[in-house]
């Protein structure tokens, strides 16, 4: 029964449209939500959907690169990196990101939607002339829309931790992106999967340093400052 | 055979640095370092008779234009390393670096260096795209590492505005890829490839594709609207790595829009793309010069004058004639070298006052004689003064510019006067005052000269030497190599 519904491309194309739109909330949840630890679920509700979506698409196509694709993100993006940044967010207990810069919530999921539109409107300016079909066209649009909103979040919340995830969703998004529109080298994921890592790795570094012995130390600097740079 | 040379002898350094002990073993292989990448760059320039690939494979390719880079790079490199053994000596005992980062420091550094020059090397954009991201990430470690919350904060603003903008940039790829598959069955990402195949890509995808592209490029290296993580990143950073990152990481974004643009020449998207480079060069500059004027703080100055500089290379790069790129090309090297001997001199200057601001600065030419008179000089040669290599640089660019477009070459030129405002108001204002004129609070005891420790005045002096030479006489090697790379790159 479930096999005969998944050999059927237009029903698969059909879930993949749905998926499309939880992606999108996601995004908007990305957006406005407060509390640290759910933006970290959200992240990695966001992964494992374009895990699936790459899955479906594997089931269409049949390109082995897009398993690849799906078992990567799902190792590193469902699993590693919410774990890490999950331990780090304890160790600075920093548990809610309250402050927005720029944008409150509401007036950024309005910018969202315009954002949506723009990705829209300028995509099909260029690949009018490109026979992608409807179904990868709304991809790469929804990919460079996750892209713009990841941006956003970047912009608009405080904390460093909020901007790293906002930072990872643009990484999906571009991800998104790369699925619908090119059949990429998987050697290129697995790059860009090390780069991420790395980046994760040292904004959270600095993320601590931020935190609290830094502040001791640079308040032990100042008392000492009146050694610094003479030579006796 | 060059980029085995090259790995190998950079993870032999890191492996050496890794177990060595002291600072002063740490210095020195790191200096032996840079050296040996010099004297493989030179072995390769030349021995190279034509561009080829390297290590079996189309994933980096050797030509004049990466040699050039790659040795502009070393060269600041050694400089620094240099100027590090005495300036992170004095920063440790400052207590503003902590000593169990000093080892992270020349690590970091080390590894800085073998990215840097991976990614000149590279011929696939997508490696090159990866090397550039790891660039930035050890060059923010070094922007960080002397841990207090300014530099975290500056570092921090660094990797998400640049990686940020990379992102685009990766989505241009992606575009370049589907538009390469288009033309030539499978999809390449192969700069050689792309080249070869120009003619034969749609102007349109191009287009779109560049803009992307530039969006990361513009971030890495400091472009208007994306500058503004590096007057933070410039200044805080501790001077020997702020040379760095205004002499050699600065150039790997202008390196990606050269190989990009040298793409779209080709075709017709050119006068479009051309127009869009001028446009935002221009931006830059008039953004850079404006923050300028006012500036109170040294290292910003120099950081801003890096924005304002960059946006003259894209005009360079923007005009598109073979006599622009050639003295791009040269700009590129004048560029590093000066604002490195500024960099190192404003260094001095720091230790001394231990502060950045103009109100802190006085008795410089008693105090640091050798500082002062570096960033004196530096900042005529920075400004574009004959006798200096900028001067004549800028020169040929604006002339070149002038069958472009008259109205762009009167406003780059007012703008540049007011560069030149700014530097002069910042010197009169800081190296003019005396402590002996008392203040309001009456007679300030002079400060006590800061020691000059060994090794931080060789740089500034052999930089203020190599700019005086290659201002007033330009060697023939040198004249060979740009042309070479101008012809390379598909001008001629």
């Amino acid at each position: 029964m479930i096999s005969s519904f998944l050999a059927d491309p237009a029903f698969l194309e059909d879930i993949i449209r749905i998926l499309f739109v939880f992606v999108l909330i996601t995004a908007a949840f990305t957006l406005s939500t407060r509390n640290i630890a759910s933006l970290l679920t959200v992240y990695a509700v966001q992964s494992l959907l374009l895990v699936l979506i790459a899955e479906f698409l594997y089931l269409i196509e049949g390109n082995k690169t897009l398993l690849a694709i799906a078992v990567l993100t799902l190792v590193s993006k469902v699993m590693l990196i919410p774990l890490f940044i999950n331990l780090i967010g304890e160790k600075i207990k920093i548990s809610r990101d309250l402050k927005f810069n720029y944008l409150e919530p509401t007036a950024s999921l309005l910018v969202s939607m315009g954002l949506i539109l723009l990705a829209y409107v300028f995509l099909s300016g260029f690949f009018n002339e490109y026979v992608l079909g409807k179904l990868f066209f709304m991809g790469a649009v929804i990919g460079l829309s996750l892209t713009l909103m990841g941006m956003l979040v970047i912009f608009s919340r405080r904390k460093v931790i909020t901007k790293a995830i906002g930072y990872l969703t643009m990484e999906n998004g571009v991800l998104l992106f790369g699925i619908f529109v090119a059949d990429l080298p998987f050697i290129i994921e697995i790059l860009i999967v090390i780069d991420l890592m790395i980046l994760v790795l040292l904004t959270t570094i600095l993320a601590i340093g931020l935190d609290s012995t830094i502040e001791e130390y640079h308040q032990h600097l100042q008392t000492l400052k009146i050694w610094s740079g003479r030579d006796n | 055979m060059i980029i085995l040379n090259y790995l190998a002898v950079g993870a032999v350094a890191f492996a050496l640095i890794l177990l060595s002990k002291s600072h002063r073993a740490m210095n020195v292989f790191f200096i032996l370092h840079t050296l040996a990448f010099l004297a493989i760059g030179f072995y390769a320039l030349l021995t190279i008779t034509a561009p080829g690939f390297e290590t079996g494979s189309e994933y980096f390719y050797v030509d004049h234009l990466s040699l050039y880079e790659v040795l502009i790079a070393a060269l600041l490199f050694f400089l620094a390393s240099v100027y590090a053994n005495g300036y992170v000596e004095s920063l440790m005992q400052a207590q503003e670096l902590h000593r169990n980062n000093l080892k992270i420091f020349y690590m970091v550094f080390s590894l800085l260096l073998t990215t840097v020059t991976l990614a000149f090397f590279s011929d696939n954009l997508a490696l090159f795209w990866i090397f550039a991201e790891l660039t930035t990430v050890f060059s923010a470690a070094l922007v960080a590492i002397l841990s207090a919350r300014e530099n975290i904060d500056a570092a921090i603003k660094y990797i998400f505005i640049a990686s940020g903008a990379m992102l685009f940039s990766f989505i241009g790829l992606i575009f370049l890829y589907t538009l390469s598959g288009e033309v030539l069955g499978s999809g390449t990402l192969n700069w050689t490839l792309l080249l070869e195949n120009a003619a034969l890509l749609s102007p349109k995808m191009l287009t779109a594709s560049f803009v992307f592209l530039f969006i990361g490029f513009a971030a890495k290296s400091g472009i208007f609207p994306f500058h503004t993580w590096l007057p933070d990143a410039h200044s805080k950073a501790p001077s020997a790595v702020s040379a760095i990152l205004s002499g050699v990481l600065l150039n790997i974004g202008v390196y990606g829009i050269l190989r990009m643009y040298s793409i779209v020449r080709q075709t017709q998207a050119e006068d479009m793309i051309s127009q869009f480079l001028l446009g935002f060069g221009l931006l830059t500059v008039a953004v850079a010069v404006l923050n300028m004027l006012l500036q109170k703080n040294l290292k910003m100055l120099i950081a801003f004058s890096s924005v304002e500089h960059m946006g003259i290379l894209l005009l360079g790069i923007g005009i598109g004639t073979p006599l622009a790129l050639f003295w791009t090309l040269f700009y590129i090297l004048a560029h590093s070298l000066t604002k490195a001997a500024l960099f190192f001199s404003a260094g001095i200057l720091h230790r001394q006052y231990e502060s950045n601001l103009i109100q802190d600065v006085k008795d410089v030419f008693s105090l640091q004689p050798i500082a002062g008179w570096g960033f004196v000089i530096g900042s005529f040669a920075i400004v574009g003064m004959p006798p200096f290599p900028i001067f004549s640089a800028k020169f040929f660019i604006l002339l070149e510019a002038f069958g472009f477009s008259k109205s762009l070459v009167f406003a780059v030129l007012l703008l540049l006067v007011i560069a030149s405002a700014a530097f002069a108001r910042f010197l009169i204002e800081a190296f003019t005052r005396s402590s002996k004129e008392a203040g309001t609070e009456g007679l300030e005891t002079p400060p006590l000269p800061y020691v000059v420790r060994s090794g931080m005045k060789f740089p500034i002096i052999s930089i203020i030497f190599m700019i005086l030479v290659l201002g007033v006489f330009f060697p023939e090697s040198l004249k060979n190599l740009l042309n070479e790379i101008v012809y390379e790159l598909g001008y001629l």
